[in-house]
This record gives structure tokens, sequence and C-alpha cells, in this order.
């Protein structure tokens, strides 16, 4: 076959969706009541539009994409890219209409304390009392979001990756379950997205990654998937030390169910009044195993080692979704699950978790002092921007919760950037090293100003999003731990020097006699190309928006955790 | 309860699937000879027809008939088979003249022979294409031979099957040995089947002496069971179990233990299993680590929990700490050993062993029924016997599957490296994706089957060790891990385990999708239908039981009601 023969559908190819299609239709088959009405009147938007549909449509797109000839592939790459872009935009547009209630009117800042909207519950393994239950809230709603923003921005940023016939679907993959993870709220089904966010990402550093890739992506798998079964031997206990049910969602065969709003009901029942649900030393037991699989995932030291490597060796999207999203599912776990459920473990643990936090902090930014490979700074400060989450989680105020949130959410917006900057550098200029690149200025102005731009939003410049994250955290540390405050507040200035002095050196020194480096072997050095200037003006943009308007997002936020508190710890007596 | 004497009124009709495995069996010797002879009349010149031998018809002498024959024959036990699990109401006991207990059908022993007669089915079928077929010249001894090893295999596949049932049936622990014995002699010699080969003789070799040793010892333990209760009749064993075992009943007990140790290949008994497995051809390998497996885990929970399990409020079975460290050593060591093999066929063995560490280790928490002063609802170990059932269906789908890829290798010139795997997501991207799906399904890794499978018996485990606290869930703090039973921590160890299976089964994936194929393997695989259609029929299975495994689930457990703890 030519290399100009056009591009023709073949048979198989039709046989095979066609198959996809049966099992599809067998599976949801198994759902007895998909299709009955609802009973808040809401349109289900998020099981089909926000979850199945990326992920059912990037299935296809691979499957299609599987089926050719390696030299026919290539063919399909700009088709496949095109679709997975539009199919990106749905739960773009979906989420975005629901914020602004053009889809339904829904009051984000009053939803209430474990109560959901567009709340939709099927039957799924009715004998062990698993639902296909969905929901969002405050807290859920902002990752739905970022994730939906995300990944149509990281399609455009790495629009020319080599082989993006099955690169771009399985970003679109990544997405879709990054979602269902957010609005599950059944904890078998969130254990299900929870894992199977793993395996797009596997493939992204195990196929496009750097040298080092087989180990990164191994480790990466071995490592997050250890601690997520930790993490699910707790959630069985949890399951079985609740009370038996008979509701229209409990097991058949076990009396319990899985579904989380009902299991926080009766933790915040047991918890009232000074009442320890369960007993303080099984909230412990149950709390340490529900953290560690958090804590890795987030990663916060001493857990955090598959992330440098993770990061270094995965492409530039993967990148920017693993540090974007993925380890907010640490943190929105922590939240969603052991904060509400374990007040007192949360108490006794308080300090602990505040000095895990301090130590990532501080640990991330001195680490970050001494790299060279600019991914593995980034990363790094990734690891430090993760323990202020859990400075805001051991704050045990309110401010600190919702500084906690924005941190994900405007931290899901910088850090894509530092690594859509990594990106471009390494794509442009064919090497990672700081020192490698001197006077960049001169030769990617577009570059160099995002660089400085991304790097300023990192260590917390005013006006920007990651400035109100960081200043609330603090607002919320002084009351609880007094003059340790100076601690973080140090730390954050050697963020600054660190970020400074990698830009002095990359940016700036050299000046107009500023050399490029020698992996370029003499070429002129080029600026970015249009599709990373749009991604990347876009994430900036979108940067400012929020630094500039946090109530956006952050009404929400506050409403939740205002709610946590008023129904968790103030009537529990504590705090 | 129906009771019916055996060879009288309602037994062909209580026994059919087993009936038409037993006449299919005798078909397939029969039709292969049949042929043009013909027998004349002593004294007269009258040559009547006798078919049997001469000169073969175009149809018997195809070598392919004796597959087709087998498949079909097993596809409608199997059915067959299905009806009579689906009609709840058939409980039907046979009774020997003296009103001795002989078989007993019901949901379980149903289910199980399901297990049994699909995996066979799905080995029967990969081999359809997978050993020499070619019809050549007439006369052509190649040929002949060739003929007559495909009938040998199918008849072998098949009294296994027939043996197989036979345990799954039994009510005497004699009857459950006959079948149990069938069933291994068949598989000694299929293991052995590739006697052109140095590994495949000498793991038939190495099987047939370890087994048989096994099967000699259990036979012995046999024996010391009936000296002291002086019957095998498993309701009369429980009965005097209940009444308090001295030793000699004991030692009974450990020794008929090792002959079935032997068939789940438990450490220390598993040491021929891997040799077995990486020389036997592996749809045979396949049927070792499912059907042969769930043989033997059905004889543990006939003789463990039905027999051994006692009555009274207070304690546990005795045997409940042997098992335990047997459990906890299985999965360790399968999984420690899987990851140090080159070879998918050994991996694929370890892993097996692990996972028939998980099951003991789950029967240990039956054994666990009735700890201290709570009195475990008899829900409890039927939870968890369900989810054996249920891990060992489901393992047919993805261990077999597993097998079967590597089987399709084997057509192409061998599977006995790694490195034999290497670019497969290149040449065979649909192939490729089954089997990432079976790896990920034997890691335990959502939403594929083996994850709900190993899910409940996680599930059981920890309901048991938490027993009624739940109910009784007190407000004063007086909970703790430490109030739990200690087999809490065999799921902590089973989790772990799971997590340093992920090794192994992740580097199957990282050969397929990553590596270049080797020399001369560029070239897609071989055609052969039937495997492929089998494969992907376990990989939709895995899926499916997966995602929607509540029918199944409730299949399982509804089964093994019948057991009447």
């Amino acid at each position: 076959m030519g290399q100009n023969a056009p591009l023709k559908i073949k048979e198989r190819e039709f046989i095979l969706v066609g198959l996809f299609l049966i099992l599809t239709a067998a599976i949801a088959s198994l759902f007895p009541n998909i299709a009955s009405p609802n009973p808040n009147g809401i349109i289900d938007w998020i099981s089909i539009p926000l979850v199945g549909f990326p992920i059912l449509s990037s299935i296809v797109l691979l499957a299609f994409a599987s089926q050719e000839k390696a030299s026919r592939r290539t063919k399909l790459d700009s088709p496949v890219r095109l679709a997975c872009l539009a199919f990106s935009l749905v739960p773009l547009g979906i989420s975005t209409a629901l914020f602004f209630d053009w889809l339904a009117v829904i009051d984000w800042t009053n939803i209430g304390y474990n109560s959901y909207v567009i709340k939709h519950q099927y039957v799924w393994i009715e004998s062990i009392g698993v639902s296909w239950h969905v929901g969002m809230d405050g807290l859920s709603f902002p990752m739905v979001w970022l994730t939906s923003i995300l990944v149509p921005i990281t399609i455009v940023m790495t629009w020319d990756e080599k082989n993006g016939s099955a690169y771009h679907p399985l970003l679109l993959l990544m997405g879709g379950s990054l979602i269902g993870v957010f609005v599950a709220l059944d904890l078998f089904m969130f254990y299900v997205f929870w894992e199977l966010t793993l395996i797009p990402m596997f493939f992204l550093i195990l196929k496009w990654g750097g040298d080092e890739r087989r180990y990164a992506a191994q480790k990466f798998f071995i490592y997050t998937f250890t601690a997520s079964v930790i993490m699910l031997l707790g959630l069985v206990t949890l399951y079985f030390l609740q009370p038996i049910g008979t509701g229209a969602h409990y097991g058949e065969l076990t009396g319990r169910t899985f579904d989380m709003t009902l299991l926080i009901d009766s933790a915040r029942s047991g918890n009232l009044d000074g009442g320890t649900w369960l007993g303080i030393d099984m909230q412990k037991a149950i709390f340490l195993m529900l953290m560690l699989g958090f804590l890795v995932k987030l990663p916060a030291v001493p857990f955090h080692t598959w992330l440098p490597d993770a990061h270094v060796q995965a492409p530039t999207g993967g990148s920017m979704l693993l540090a974007g999203v993925m380890l907010k599912m640490g943190a929105y776990g922590m939240m969603r699950l052991p904060v509400a459920m374990f007040p007192d473990a949360l108490m006794y643990y308080q300090d602990l978790i505040m000095i895990i936090g301090l130590v990532s902090l501080v640990w991330g930014s001195i680490v970050c002092l001494g790299q060279t490979n600019l991914k593995r700074m980034v990363a790094y400060s990734s690891v430090s921007h993760m323990g202020i989450i859990l400075l805001g989680i051991a704050s045990m105020q309110p401010i600190g919760y919702a500084a906690a949130l924005f941190m994900m959410f405007a931290h899901g917006l910088i850090s894509p950037m530092l690594f859509a900057v990594c990106g471009a550098f390494k794509h442009h200029y064919h090497s990672m090293e700081i020192g490698s690149m001197r006077g960049m200025a001169k030769w990617s102005p577009f570059l160099a100003v995002y660089m400085m731009f991304g790097w300023m939003a990192s260590l917390g410049l005013p006006l920007l999003a990651g400035f109100v994250a960081e200043l609330m955290v603090l607002l919320a540390y002084w009351p609880t731990y007094g003059w340790w405050i100076l601690l973080p507040a140090f730390v954050l200035v050697i963020t600054a020097a660190f970020y400074l002095w990698s830009i002095q050196r990359t940016i700036f020194e050299g000046g107009d006699e500023g050399q490029p480096p020698e992996s370029l072997h003499g070429e002129t050095p080029p600026d970015i190309s249009g599709h990373e200037n749009v991604a990347m003006f876009l994430l900036a943009l979108l940067i400012v928006l929020f630094g500039v308007m946090p109530f956006i997002a952050l009404d929400m936020m506050n409403s939740w955790s205002n709610n946590l508190f008023e129904m968790v710890f103030a009537q529990q007596g504590g705090a | 309860m129906e009771i019916v004497t055996a060879f009288s009124d309602g037994f062909i009709s209580s026994l059919t699937p087993e009936l038409v495995l037993f006449a299919g069996l005798l078909l397939v010797i029969l039709i292969p000879n049949l042929g043009n002879s013909t027998f004349r009349i002593p004294s007269t010149g009258i040559r009547v027809p006798w078919l049997l031998g001469g000169k073969r018809f175009a149809l018997t002498s195809d070598p392919r008939l004796p597959g087709y024959l087998t498949c079909l024959i097993l596809a409608a036990s199997f059915i067959l088979t299905m009806l009579s699990q689906a009609s709840e109401a058939s409980v039907t006991l046979i009774q020997s003249d003296s009103g001795m207990d002989l078989l007993k059908v019901d949901g379980f022993s149903r289910l199980f022979e399901m297990l049994f007669i699909g995996a066979i089915l799905a080995a029967a079928l990969a081999s359809l294409d997978r050993l020499p077929t070619n019809k050549s010249e007439e006369n052509d001894l190649d040929s002949l031979y060739n003929n007559r090893r495909q009938v040998d295999f199918y008849i072998l596949l098949l009294t296994t099957a027939l043996g197989m049932s036979i345990v799954a049936l039994a009510q005497d622990l004699f009857i459950l040995f006959i079948g149990l014995e069938l069933a291994s002699l068949s598989t000694y010699v299929l293991v052995a089947f590739q006697k052109e080969s140095k590994a495949g003789s000498e793991a038939g070799v190495k099987y047939f002496i370890v087994g048989s040793v096994a099967s000699a010892v259990g036979l012995y333990g046999l024996s010391l069971l009936y000296l002291w209760a002086g019957s095998l009749q498993f309701d009369e064993l429980s009965a005097a179990w209940n009444a308090g075992a001295p030793a000699l009943a004991l030692v009974g007990l450990g020794m008929v233990l090792v002959g079935f140790g032997f068939k789940v290949s438990a450490v220390p008994f598993h040491f021929a299993a891997p040799d077995a497995y990486a020389g036997a051809s592996s749809p045979v390998a396949g049927l070792l680590a499912t059907a042969s497996k769930a043989m033997g885990m059905l004889g543990l929970i006939r003789l463990l929990v039905v027999i051994a399990i006692p009555d009274g409020a207070e304690g546990s079975a005795v045997w409940l700490v042997t098992l335990a460290v047997l459990s906890a050593i299985t999965m360790t060591w399968g999984n420690i050993a899987a990851l140090g093999s080159d070879n998918p066929k050994r991996m694929l063995a370890y892993s097996s062993v692990a996972h028939a560490g998980y099951m003991l280790a789950a029967l240990t928490a039956v054994g666990a029924w009735r700890w201290g002063h709570v009195a475990a609802p008899v829900g409890f170990a039927e939870a968890i016997l369900g989810a054996i059932a249920f891990h060992l269906v489901v393992l047919v789908a993805f261990k077999m599957g597993a097998f079967l890829v590597l089987a399709l290798l084997e057509m192409e010139g061998g599977a006995s490296r790694l490195s034999s795997l290497a670019g497969l997501g290149r040449r065979e991207p649909l192939l490729a994706v089954c089997m990432f799906i079976f790896m990920l399904s034997l890691a335990g890794v959502p939403p594929l089957a083996g994850f709900l499978s190993k899910f409940l018996l996680i599930a059981g485990i920890v309901k048991m060790s938490i027993g009624d606290l739940s109910t009784t869930v007190a407000q004063d703090g007086a909970l703790s891990l430490g109030s739990l039973h200690w087999i809490w921590w065999f799921a902590l160890l089973i989790f772990i385990n799971s997590a340093i299976s992920l090794f192994y089964y992740l580097r199957v994936v990282v050969v397929m999708f990553f590596d270049e194929a080797e020399d001369g393997r560029k070239q897609p695989l071989p055609k052969g239908f039937f495997i492929r259609v089998t494969i992907w029929g376990c990989a939709i299975a895995t899926i499916l039981f997966g995602i929607g495994g509540d029918a199944l689930v409730r299949l399982c457990f509804a089964a093994v009601e019948n057991l009447q703890l």
C-alpha cells in the first residue's frame, strides 16, 4: 500500500466497534434500572456525559487505532487527536454549564453537609450492597471542573506528540476515570476508579516516557497500588463494622452498604455529643489504613519517592495530569473519608499530620535547591506544595480546610503550567539541565515569559492563584500552632530562592551572549510552537483569573468546610 | 430431597450430564475405529458388515473428528449441568441398596461440575487447533499416528471430566477418592503427553511420582479415618467428629490433607507443580491450574468444613492453626518464587500456588467460625465458601485465558521464556490486550473479575474476624484491632501479597507492549480460530464477571447454602 493511499475504514474495524457496542450494551443491561426516572428532577449529567462518555469514547478510539498497521497509524493521528479534543470539550462544557446554572439551577454555596447535587443512584452489585452512585458537592465539583479544564488544555499542549492515535485517547481515558473518582459516592465505585486511573498513566509513562521509563512506570504502579490495597482493607473493615441495615442499598447477602452517604451519616450519628463511632482504637486503626493510601498518592514525605521518578520520566501530558489532578486524589480522599468519619482519630493524629506536612514542605524545598534537572525540581516543589495541603488539614480550622481545597485547585492549575514549561523546554532544547541553557530570554522570549510567570505563580506571587491558598493556610495555621508558623513561612522563602535561582540561571544569565545548549548541536533554538503557546496562555489566564477572583471557586469550598465543621467537629464538642 | 437408589428409577434422569460424558467417552473410543470391515458368517459366503476395523471411512479417519466430538459432548454435558443447576428444587441423593449415601446432586455439586466441565471444554476447544491435525495421504503412518494421538488426548480429557464430576457429587470419602484418582491418573498422562520433548516426559514422571505418593498418603489417612469411625460417609464422619476426635482421627485427617494439598499445590506439596505446568502443553497446564485445583479445593471443603467442623458453640476447628501456617507460607512462597521465574508458565504456576494460599487463608477463616464467646451465624461461613466458589469459577476465565495465550505462542514455536511474549502488543494488539486483562485480573485490579473475587475473599475473612461485633458496636472505645480475631491479619497478608504479585504480572505487560519481538517472530501468530474464540470468551467473561458479577455471586452463595453447614 502506497504512502498516499486514502484512509479507508476496513470491515473489521466496524466489527470491532460493533462488538464493543454490544459489550457495552450487555454491561448496561446489567444495571436494571439505569433508565429509572430520577427523584430530583435533574437529569443525570454526571454518569454518562462526565464519566461514561470520555472513558467509552477513548476505548473506542484506542481499539480503532490499534487495528491499523503501523504505517497507516500515523495517518490516524490527526483525526483521532481532533476527535479527542472535541470529546474532551464535552465534560468541560457540561461542568461549566452546571456551574453557571445553564443546565439546572444549583446553589453551589448552599449544599449542606453530606448532601450532594445531581445525585443519582443505580443498582450495581446488589448482593453486597454496591451501587453506582454519583453526585457532587463543594468538595468534588472544583476537582471535576479542574479535570475537565485540564484535559483539553493538555491535549492542545501536546498536540504533536508522536503516536498521537494512542496518546490522546489515553489522556481522555485518564480524564474520565479521574472525574469518576471525584463524583463517586460509593466506596466500591470509588476504589474502582481510583485504580482505573493507574492504567492510562502507566501506559503514558511506559510508552512515551524518558530513558528510565520502565523503572519509573513500574515503581509508580506498584507504589500506589500497594498503598491503595491497604486502603481497601481499611474500607472493607469499615464496611463490616457499620451497623447492619435493611434499606434499599444494603447488600442482600451482607446487610451492609458501600454507600458513602449512608456511611458518613452513621459515622456522624455515632460521633454526636462527644461519642466516638466504633471506639477510638478502631477509629485510629482504620484512619491510619485509609490515610496511608491517600498519603502515598498525595505524596507526602516519606512516601514520595515514586513521584520524582514518575514525573521526570513521564511525557509532558502525563506529568500535567499527574501533578494537576492525580495528586489531588489523595487530598480529596482524605477530606471525603477519614476526616469526615473519624474526627476523634484526626484530633489524635493532628500533630502527626502537621509534622508530615511540615517535613514534606521543608524536605521538598530543600531537595529542590539541589536539583539540576528542571523537571525533578518542579516535581519536588509539588511535594512541598502538597505538604501545605496537609498543614491546612492539620490546622483544624474551617479556613484551613477551605485553604487546602483552594490549594488543590490552584496547584492544579499552576503545576500543569510548570510541567508544560518543562515539556516545552525539553521539546525545543532537548535537555532538562538547568544550567545547560543560558539567556533563554533572547532565544525564546515566549517560553521565558511563561516560565517566569509559572515560577512566580508557584512561589506565591500576590494576585495569582497560589498566593490566596498559601496566605489562607498561614492564617489557619496561626491560631492552632502559634509561632510554629515561622517554619512554613521561612520555607516559603526557600521556595522563592530556588525558583529565582533557576530563573536567573536559565533565562537571564549570559545576556546577549547566552549560549544555546550543546544538545542542540549548533542549531538556532526555536521558540515555542503555536499550540503550546495557546495552551500555556489559557493556563496563565486561569491562574490570573482565580488569583484575582478566587471567590468563583472559593465560595463553595468555604461553604463546604464550614458545613463540615458545624456538623462534624463543633457538635462533637471538640475543636 | 429426592432419594434414588443406584441403578433404579430416576437414576438416569438425575445423572444425565455424567452419563452423557460416559456415553461420549465410549463414542470417542468407538467412532474413529469404524471402518468397512466385514464379518463372514462361518461356512457361508455371507459377509455381514461388522464396521469395527478395516479401512476407515472418510469421516471417521478425519483426525479432527475426536476433537469436535469431544467438544460437542462436553458442551452438551455442560448445558445439561447448567439446566440441572438452574432448577432449584432438584436435590437428589443417590444411595446404594443398603441405604449408604453415594452421590448427591445439588446446587453446590452442580456448580463445581459446571466449573470442571467448562474448564475442560475450554482446554478441548483450545486444543482443536493445537495438536497436528493435517489430514495427509492415505495409509500414511503419520496421519494414523496423529489420529490415534488425537483420540488419546480427548479420551483423557473426558475421563478427567468424569472423575472430577464424581468428586463433585461424592457423599462418601471413598467415592470421592475414586473420582480423584480417575481424574489424577488422566492428568498424569495429559501432562506427559508431549513425550517428544524432554521437558514433557520429565514433567510427567515428576508429576506422577509426587502425585501418586500424595495419593498413597491420602489413602492411608482414609484407612485411618475408617479405622476410627467405621465409615467414610460424610454425615457419619461429621457426627463422629462432633462427638470428639482422638489422635487417630487427627492423624488420618492430616494425611488426607496431604492428598488434597498436592492437588491445590499448597506449599510444601507444590514442588512438582511448576515443572508439570512448564512441561505440559498450555491448555493442559491451564486445566491443572483451574479445574484440578478446584477439585482439590472442593475436597478440602468437604473434608474440613463438612466433616471436621465441630458443632459445639465453643472453640474453632482444630486444623485452624495448621492451615493458617500453611496458607501464609503458601501465598508468600508462591509470590516470591514467581518473582524470580523467567518462564511464563512457571510464573503462572507459582501464581497459582499463591492463589491457593489466598483460598486456604479463607478456609482458615471458616475454621475460626464460632470463635471465642461469639457464635457467628451460619451466613459467615457461607460467605467465605461462596467467595471461594466464586474465585474458583472466575479463575477459569482469566487463568485459563492466560494459559491459552501462551498456547497460541507455543503453536508458533515455544513460550518458555518471557521474551517469547515480547512485541505481542505490536504483532497482535487484540491478543495482547486480552493478556493484559488476564494479568490485571490475576493481580486483582478493579473492575475485573479477579478483583471482585479477591474482594469477596477478603470481605469474608474480615467479616469472620469481626464476628457479630458490629451489631454491638460499642461507643465506649472498647473496640480495637485487637478485639478482632487474629485471622484479620490474613486479610492484610493477602493484600501485601497482591501488591508483590503485581511485580511479575506487570513485567509480562511491559514485555508484551514495550519489547521488540524476538528474531523470526515478527509475523502475526498462527490463525487458530477456536483457540482465539476461547481466549476472547475468557476475556469477555473476565470483564463481565467483574463489572456485573452480581448474578454469579448470587449463584455461588445460593449453591453454598446446599452444604447445610
